[in-house]
């Protein structure tokens, strides 16, 4: 079998589970056979070019639980099969946690961000290109990477933490959670796993074939975002080569704490700089109890890309990645 | 001249089928019996298969047959690069080795996954430039080029000459193809300002909507193959030849078409569509053949990518002395087009430079097929040009729209290798009107503005293609109940020009446009042979001779009412569908009692004789096959002279981010330069269209294939990143000069492709303003491009690479 | 189950190999398990006719140099860190193994050239040659050998052959991932590469094997004086003539 695109979907049980414990339990039986689809964005491509080929599907998006924007007694917390659309304009996340509004406003295009969710945006897989053609690279249980190479295409790949893969984190909302130190709510028959933002994905050198901890039989059910940020000064911004429907050359979330023009506390992310969003705590470190301003900016920028270790063709994430972190401190 | 129709909106017959979606592409008929095809495609860049082995396949449940390139080619096929219906030798990743037909597209899939096709691997190559260095693999079987009438031959430089080249300095080996006039070396000699550079040009993927699906069924000898192209009678014609049956033995139709943009004007760049035809004839069923995005990608076409070396020449008024140039194209794998001469005969037109030197040579690489994509060479040297006529401007202390001024064609001027003179020009209006209309005057002041990182760019681009040919036929007839029908042969490419190009024959008879059937769609309503619907001639091709015929039809009807009413024709004129005697307008008859005369006299009026001996054995079938049903206007057109041009300005002003290598197009108006304009709702779509190519072109689209296994990495519209809406200014201004052009009985001439070289000139122009004049002799100019630019990062792309992405 | 070699399509679509089955792993573990159960429940049942253990009081004499020690140790751990990083990914454990796994994998590269080097000109290494007469020892209880045992010299040679199998695949691998002293080039074909990767699985699976059954007999009682001696680098004169013909070995004394 080649890989290409055959444009025709291998046969599939459908799964429909309209509550938690069906779908729990469903998950739990079929294990690795059983796809979780919510919007399909991540999805249809794969089945579709028959490069994956579950024999189960579960569809998540009838399950009403897992749907909305509530308040709990600390923040809030965001059903994983929200549309992104829905998140952009709630007015709660709006309000209270911009950061995230703007990151999910500018996920791929309109018409994605209508059917995609934000459970999806988060575990969605690698999408360098030579895995998503369905080669047999190391992501994909390979002995090779066809991207890191001296002639591979990898303008678009990673600066840190690459190991063997040099895939990047594909989220724009990643990173905005990591920076608004959310907790990612985590479900299986077995009960529920609470894990902060910043430990939920994995790099390639722990795991080359996942970008994130979940287990089999696991559903990432929701988002909890802590009040400690709430209402901080947040910038976020997405470099793409187009302004709709493409995934970010450098992306960066940054939430930061002002009191009297000193800079009390931040967090920091980038995304698409490595294969999980990349926290920048030189910076946050380095900017804390300082006037927040353009020369502080400057001054620090240099920090964010210490130990980059650019491929060959995507050296100008460094000067990219150094400018938006700049941005983000000026505000 | 006050028209009826001429100049004027009016809907088109299928636009209300495209709203409502009533209309059928290839891919919506159905047929009982019908069996799916897929295909399976060569997984290797370059090889040859040595056995296929389908047994188990065709063994399976639901599995009709398969189609190789032994069942098309049975005597073997030719060793010319160019689309094989399917083939053995492929060229390229995504080629097709051979066709399955199944019960459904699943099985079909399910069933060529079980078959094994062994190859022998051969040497490929991604980088013509590589393949030119001595000891450099070869794209094609023994050799990496193809000489007309000659065949596949060697082309080969010495790696310090392939190198030397890349470093941005002068080939000095010889070219396969060149030409030249004016003394070359006095224009130098008289410059007072020369640039000289190497530059890129990426090729990429026409990206038609529609992928070449085809669908095709035999009945009582007759092969009925509805597929898509961009022409209707030209390809009819050919495929007939390509699918082995005499003309008249076969139908095309093809109602409607999402896109063509060069790659579905001629059968040969359409060859696919034989498959289901050959299927359907191989294992008796109708066979649907639904070609995916990726396959469309492959074999649908893409435009060559130049690696060129350019030095240009600037007298201290301004004046473009002189132009040197030296262009590798890329042929892809299945051979190329004429881009690279192409682009040097824009230049000499566009600026009317003194003295020419041409020298070109085309390379395969194991790429996609290579072909005529929308301005195929104008549009890919337009976005290279004009930072150099900015530089030279800046250098000279003159403005960025003065010197194009006072280089612009206009009438009388001559230009290209044959020192062709133009059939007429207003360029230097159509910037008049675009500086006008944009207010350069009061805006470039704000050049180079900067606010925090943004800094405004300005740019001005123009943009080139010759629009018309000539020679063509037509027919009309005048039916019973006096309606006109005008028979098309244009096909339904999305511009319209079918029905717009049939108003000339509306207006000659003065006929209300719903009096009007357009005849067209399908090769069994009897069309007139036309010029395939490229290189935006189908205006002044078929305005020429739907207008030619229906003077043929008036001076008949005339003859027929003198006959009846006495007099001379001369003593008749007509209007309100009725043609009457001069002197007195109650003696005359309406246009449904004169066809149904006609009917009775028969004869040369109803084609039965005196049909033009001068015209397309196509055009004297179908009229054969209409004699004796109407009144009837034939015309087979004369050649006309010289070259009409058609002609497009944009100018732009962006606000690039300096830190983010990204760009905002502030605002955007492109002026026509196309004679008379025939159907300016239809004109302001080009131009607008045009745009978001040229945005495109200078932007981010790209065509990658990884250079280290040559399979390809952009193709779907992510990957190749094809600009969105929501990167397309939401208000592109357009306008019109409106002058007619003497070789034209309505004054009109084309202008489709040009507006896309426009856009991308003059956004590369606004781009290089921004960063101080920065010139990056290259198209795209991607973000990273920039960004590398301003922190100084040495560009990271190997030097003269085919493409800046890297990604 | 069953398959010894997994394989994986190359770039092109071709069948090439990927490696070693890892359901080999579970074969050899259990195989190996199932083997030195099987033999400590044999020579339990033969314990009560065996002899007296010989003292390991009185006179000491020299069986292994600080530095062969030293060498032993150190190989036996990069092994076992190798062995355990090699491991991690497969049974799924999270761990970052890679950068751990060729940190030790030039360790063992360097000692075992060391030891190669040693044992060439410093070393006795006539003492280690596996001859035709060393086959008979375990047949005639009345023959004893000079320093090293046949069981010894076997897996001795053993897992000489298997860790130079290791090393040498292993070295080709590491050149193909990114290091501090070089970046990786792609530059080995991919059938050649699973090809590495099979060897280096396979010969894997036999060092597993070796060094379970090597540490399952320094651990057996009547053996535990020779892993005290690579600890302490002596035995006691009981020992030696107990276990070796001193005319084939006469060891200095130890300090």
């Amino acid at each position: 079998m080649v890989a290409t695109s055959h444009d025709v979907m291998p046969d599939i049980e459908l799964y429909q589970p309209t509550d938690e414990a069906n779908a729990l339990a469903l998950a739990n039986t079929l294990g690795s056979a059983g796809w979780l689809l919510a919007g399909g964005q991540d999805t249809y491509g794969w089945l579709k070019d028959r490069n994956k080929t579950p024999s189960a599907m579960i569809e998540l998006t009838q399950i009403d639980a897992w749907k909305g924007v509530k308040e709990i007694a600390d923040g809030i917390e965001i059903g994983a099969v929200t549309t992104l659309t829905e998140i952009a304009n709630n007015p709660l996340v709006q309000s209270r946690y911009g950061l995230l509004a703007k990151a999910a406003s500018v996920v791929a295009s309109p018409q994605i961000r209508n059917v995609g969710t934000l459970g999806g945006n988060l575990v969605q897989d690698a999408r360098c290109w030579y895995y998503r053609r369905g080669l047999d690279c190391y992501r994909a249980g390979g002995n090779i990477c066809y991207a890191d190479s001296p002639e591979g295409l990898n303008r678009e790949h990673a600066l840190f933490g690459a190991s063997r893969c040099v895939a990047v984190s594909p989220s724009d909302t990643a990173p905005a959670l990591v920076a608004l130190d959310a907790t990612m709510v985590v479900s299986s028959e077995g009960g529920q796993r609470l894990i902060p933002a910043q430990d939920f994905f994995v790099g390639p050198a722990r795991d080359i074939v996942n970008m994130t901890v979940l287990n089999e039989g696991e559903i990432l059910t929701a988002v909890r975002i802590p009040s400690t940020w709430a209402n901080a000064e947040f910038y976020f911004e997405k470099v793409a080569d187009r302004n709709v429907w493409d995934f970010a050359l450098v992306n960066v979330a940054a939430a930061i704490k002002v009191s009297g023009g000193s800079i009390t506390d931040a967090r920091i992310v980038c995304g698409a700089v490595e294969c999980i969003p990349r926290r920048l705590e030189a910076v946050e470190n380095a900017i804390r109890g300082q006037q927040r301003s353009e020369q502080l900016a400057d001054q620090v920028a240099a920090i964010a890309t210490d130990g980059a270790r650019p491929l060959n063709y995507n050296h100008f994430k460094i000067p990219l990645m150094e400018n938006l972190v700049k941005r983000a401190i000026r505000g | 001249m006050a028209y009826m129709h001429i100049g004027k909106d009016f809907v088109p017959p299928d636009v209300a089928g495209k709203v409502t979606g009533r209309i059928k592409y290839a891919e919506d008929y159905t047929r009982e019996g019908m069996v799916y095809a897929r295909l399976l495609t060569s997984p290797l860049p370059h090889a040859r298969v040595v056995s296929i082995d389908a047994a188990e396949a065709l063994a399976m449940e639901g599995v009709f047959g398969i189609l190789t390139a032994d069942d098309v080619y049975p005597d073997g096929e030719d060793n010319s690069p160019g689309l094989k219906v399917l083939t053995n030798q492929p060229t390229l990743v995504g080629e097709p080795i051979l066709a399955l037909a199944a019960v459904d597209e699943k099985t079909a899939e399910t069933a060529i996954a079980t078959i094994s096709v062994t190859f022998e691997r051969l040497p490929f190559v991604m980088d013509p430039l590589d393949s030119l260095a001595e000891g450099g693999p070869d794209g094609y079987d023994g050799g990496n080029t193809f000489v007309f009438r000659e065949g596949v031959a060697s082309e080969k430089w010495s790696r310090d000459e392939v190198a030397s080249f890349r470093a941005g300095n002068e080939p000095t080996a010889e070219p396969q193809q060149s030409w030249e006039y004016g003394d070359l070396a006095a224009a130098f000699a008289a410059s007072a300002y020369t640039y000289e550079g190497g530059f890129t040009t990426a090729g990429y993927p026409h990206q038609s909507m529609e992928p070449r699906s085809a669908f095709a069924y035999w009945e009582n000898g007759k092969c009925y193959l509805h597929g898509t192209s961009q022409s209707m009678t030209p390809v009819a014609a050919g495929m007939a030849d390509i699918v082995g049956v005499p003309v008249e033995d076969f139908v095309f139709i093809n109602e409607a078409t999402g896109g063509g943009f060069g790659q579905r004007a001629r059968p040969n760049s359409i060859p696919s569509m034989a498959i289901p035809a050959k299927l359907s004839q191989k294992i008796n069923r109708p066979v649907m053949m639904r070609v995916t995005r990726e396959e469309e990608f492959t074999i649908g076409g893409a435009r060559q990518g130049f690696q060129g070396w350019i030095k240009c020449g600037f007298k201290q008024d301004g004046t473009m002395a002189a132009l040197d140039m030296y262009i590798i194209s890329d042929n892809g794998g299945k051979g190329g087009g004429g881009d690279a001469s192409s682009a040097a005969d824009c230049i000499s037109i566009l600026y009317q430079t003194e003295a020419v030197r041409f020298r070109g040579t085309s390379i395969a690489s194991n790429t996609g097929h290579r072909g005529a994509q929308r301005g195929p060479g104008q549009n890919q040297i337009a976005p290279i040009i004009s930072p150099i006529l900015d530089k030279a401007a800046e250098e000279l202390g003159i403005d960025r729209l003065e010197i194009r001024k006072l280089n612009a064609a206009q009438n009388g001027d001559v230009g290209g290798p044959r020192r062709t003179p133009l059939t007429s020009a207003y360029m230097p209006e159509a910037l008049e009107m675009g500086a006008q209309q944009f207010g350069w005057e009061e805006r470039k002041g704000r050049a180079r503005q900067k606010n925090g990182s943004k800094v405004r760019g300005l740019g001005i681009g123009q943009g080139y293609h010759n629009a018309g040919r000539s020679g063509m036929d037509g027919i009309v007839r005048l039916m019973p109940d006096g309606r006109l029908a005008v028979h098309s042969g244009v096909g339904n490419l999305g511009t319209y020009s079918f029905a717009s190009t049939s108003r000339a024959a509306a207006e000659v008879l003065q006929m209300p446009w719903e009096r009007v059937d357009v005849i067209a769609g399908r090769s069994d309503r009897h069309l007139p042979m036309t010029s395939p619907q490229d290189g935006s001639n189908s205006i002044f091709t078929n305005t020429r001779t739907n207008y030619g015929a229906a003077q043929d039809l008036l001076a008949k009807m005339k003859e027929i009412v003198a006959a009846d009413l006495g007099g001379e024709p001369a003593d008749y004129e007509h209007g309100n569908e009725r043609v009457y005697r001069s002197s007195d307008n109650s003696v005359g008859m309406t246009f449904a009692e004169i066809a149904q005369r006609g009917l009775e006299l028969g004869g040369k009026y109803t084609g039965e004789s005196e049909v033009p001996e001068d015209m397309d054995d196509f055009s004297k079938l179908s009229v054969s096959r209409l004699a004796g049903t109407a009144l009837m206007g034939l015309f087979k057109d004369p050649a006309h002279n010289n070259n009409p041009p058609g002609f497009t300005v944009t100018f732009t002003e962006i606000e690039l981010d300096t830190e983010t290598g990204k760009y905002e197009i502030l605002d955007m108006i492109s002026i026509a330069e196309c004679g008379t304009v025939v159907h300016p709702q239809g004109l302001a779509n080009q131009l607008r269209g045009g745009a978001v190519w040229g945005i495109g072109l200078s932007g981010y689209e790209r065509h990658l294939y990884d250079p280290q296994n040559g399979i390809p990495a952009s193709t779907g519209y992510w990957q190749s990143k094809v600009p969105t809406l929501l990167d397309t200014p939401a208000n592109i201004g357009t306008g019109w000069v409106d002058l007619p052009d003497p070789e034209n009985p309505v004054g009109a001439r084309g202008v489709g492709e040009p507006s896309m070289g426009a856009v991308s000139a003059a956004l590369t122009a606004a781009i290089s303003d921004a960063l101080d004049g920065h010139i990056f002799n290259a198209a795209p100019v991607t973000a990273d491009m920039i960004i590398n630019h301003v922190a100084g990062i040495s560009s990271e792309a190997i030097p003269l690479a085919q493409n800046n992405f890297r990604g | 189950m069953g398959e010894i070699v997994r394989y994986k399509r190359d770039v092109w679509g071709e069948e090439v190999i990927l490696g070693v089955s890892w359901d080999l792993l579970w074969v050899v573990a259990v195989a190996v398990l199932v083997l030195l159960a099987a033999h400590a429940i044999i020579m339990a049942a033969l314990a009560n006719k065996k002899m007296e253990k010989p003292s390991a009081e009185g006179r000491r004499v020299l069986r292994h140099e600080t530095i062969d020690r030293l060498f032993h140790w150190v190989m036996a751990a990069s092994i076992l860190v190798l062995i355990a990083t090699g491991i991690a990914p497969i049974i799924g454990l999270r761990i970052a193994w890679l950068n751990i796994h060729w940190i030790a994998g030039l360790l063992l590269t360097f000692v075992v050239v060391f030891h190669i080097i040693r044992s060439l000109f410093w070393q006795d290494f006539k003492s280690m040659i596996l001859g035709p007469k060393d086959f008979g020892e375990p047949f005639d209880s009345a023959k004893k050998p000079g320093k090293y045992t046949f069981e010894q010299k076997g897996m001795h040679w053993a897992v000489t052959v298997v860790v130079l199998a290791v090393i040498f695949t292993g070295v080709l691998l590491f050149m193909q991932i990114d290091t501090p002293f070089w970046d990786r080039t792609n530059s080995m074909p991919e059938d050649q590469l699973g090809l590495m990767f099979l060897l280096h699985g396979l010969s894997t699976l036999a060092l597993i094997a070796l060094a379970a059954t090597h540490i399952y007999f320094a651990l057996r009682p009547e053996k535990l004086f020779y892993t005290r001696s690579m600890v302490s680098g002596w035995i006691s004169e009981d020992e030696m003539t107990a276990n070796h013909d001193t005319s084939l070995w006469s060891p200095k004394e130890a300090d």
